[in-house]
């Protein structure tokens, strides 16, 4: 809240001819609501400031003054906002797409268009990867023989190894038993010679 | 801190208004006839720099534009962009950066510039220096008052609002909203009764520039 004004602060100010000493001049509220119209004090306040304003000379100059320096703030400076827009450059603005309501099921038509010829080549994809499961199944079986084999083998290589002899090797491995043997085998081929 | 040349929306922005309903906005070239002029004025005198309004003007309207389905008449379509532009100017200001180029931009609005554009009622030289005089005045005093303040003022005596109507625009309670407007007026009041009468010389540049624009218009 603005405080009252007094008479001395309104001294030397234009229309303050009629100001008399001790008397009372708007309030700063009471301004105010004259400056901006406000309607709400209309019963009260603002019927008493109207009033005052029909017989002091004083307040009403100084309202007049500030109501038409205010008046010319606002066309100089929507003038001077008019002359600054007019100076720059127009904005460009898309033409604005009509979206008529009949044009509509068009839309929705040819997007079904879209999503099914999307879909058929996936349809027809999916068909062809079908028998690909298949010899997957097949191929996934055959590396299970495969690897069944190949432990039988690994198991006989093993057993190869671990032999003390190999088996094509036996029959060098003990000379003092192919020895005997052939000593039999000799002595009774030459007996057989003596007896003939 | 302005743009240059020429200003475009995004063409994809009006492509995607096929699901929306009906709003105003949509014929926003019509729009933007009718209600640039308006704010663009507003965020002239609120920010005082020809390259920001501009820019906060087109931001505004894309603004505009990506919430108009959040638009629901509740007020009317300029309550609505003023308070677009009143919330993007408050950004605006609150940085550092604005106070930096304000003091150093070229765009900066000089007083006189707008002194100059008083319009002619009464043919003496003295009564229109008078008057520049008294706009250069009130120009000075509006941008010593608070940023809240000021737009209150702005928003009552510039875009002639009603109060309820600022309420909706700031987000202010009405006794809020007449407490600012009262501080603002004893302010300009007083700043108005201790140098109205002082009479100011328009820059030479300012006048011939208010002549320039008279002889365009004659």
């Amino acid at each position: 809240m603005t405080p009252q004004l007094r008479t001395e602060e309104l001294a030397g100010q234009p229309g303050g001819g009629s100001a008399s000493p001790g008397e009372n001049h708007l309030t700063g509220e009471q301004f105010g609501e004259l400056m901006a119209g406000t309607t709400e004090a209309v019963g009260g306040e603002l019927a008493l400031a109207e009033a005052h304003l029909q017989a002091c000379e004083q307040c009403a100059a100084e309202l007049a003054s500030l109501r038409e320096a205010i008046t010319l703030f606002r066309e100089a400076s929507s003038a001077y906002a008019n002359e600054e827009l007019r100076r720059r450059p127009r904005w460009i603005l898309p033409e604005r797409r009509s979206y008529s309501r009949s044009l509509m099921p068009a839309y929705w038509v040819a997007a079904a268009a879209m999503f099914l010829t999307a879909l058929f080549p996936l349809q027809v994809l999916r068909r062809h990867n079908a028998h690909p499961q298949a010899t997957a199944v097949v191929a996934s079986s055959t590396p299970a023989s495969t690897a069944q084999s190949d432990e039988a083998l690994l198991e006989d290589v093993n057993s190869e190894i671990s032999a003390s002899v190999p088996t094509s090797m036996q029959a060098l491995a003990d000379p003092s038993d192919d020895a005997s043997t052939a000593s039999i085998s000799t002595s009774d081929s030459t007996s057989n010679q003596r007896k003939d | 801190m302005g743009y240059e040349g020429v200003r475009m929306f995004p063409s994809t922005s009006l492509s995607l208004g096929a699901e929306a309903r009906s709003t105003p906005l949509d014929d926003l070239e019509n729009v933007v006839a009718l209600y640039q002029p308006r704010v663009f004025r507003f965020l002239l005198a609120t920010l005082r720099d020809r390259d920001a309004a501009e820019t906060l003007t087109q931001e505004t309207f894309l603004r505009a534009w990506s919430a108009r389905a959040s638009f629901r008449e509740d007020c009317s379509l300029a309550t609505w962009l003023i308070r677009i532009a009143l919330n993007l100017a408050r950004d605006h200001t609150r940085t550092g950066r604005f106070r930096f180029w304000k003091r150093v931009s070229a765009s900066a609005v000089d007083v006189a510039d707008v002194a100059a554009f008083v319009p002619t009622r009464d043919g003496s030289a003295e009564a229109q220096l008078i008057a520049q005089q008294q706009v250069a005045g009130i120009w000075e005093s509006v941008a010593r008052l608070s940023s809240r303040q000021r737009s209150i003022f702005l928003l009552r005596f510039m875009e002639e609002m009603e109060i309820p109507e600022i309420a909706t625009v700031t987000g202010l309670p009405l006794g809020t909203v007449k407490s600012h407007l009262y501080r603002a007026l004893a302010a300009i009041r007083a700043q108005h009764n201790t140098h109205g009468a002082t009479p100011r010389n328009p820059t030479p540049r300012s006048a011939a520039r208010r002549d320039a624009t008279t002889k365009e218009t004659q």
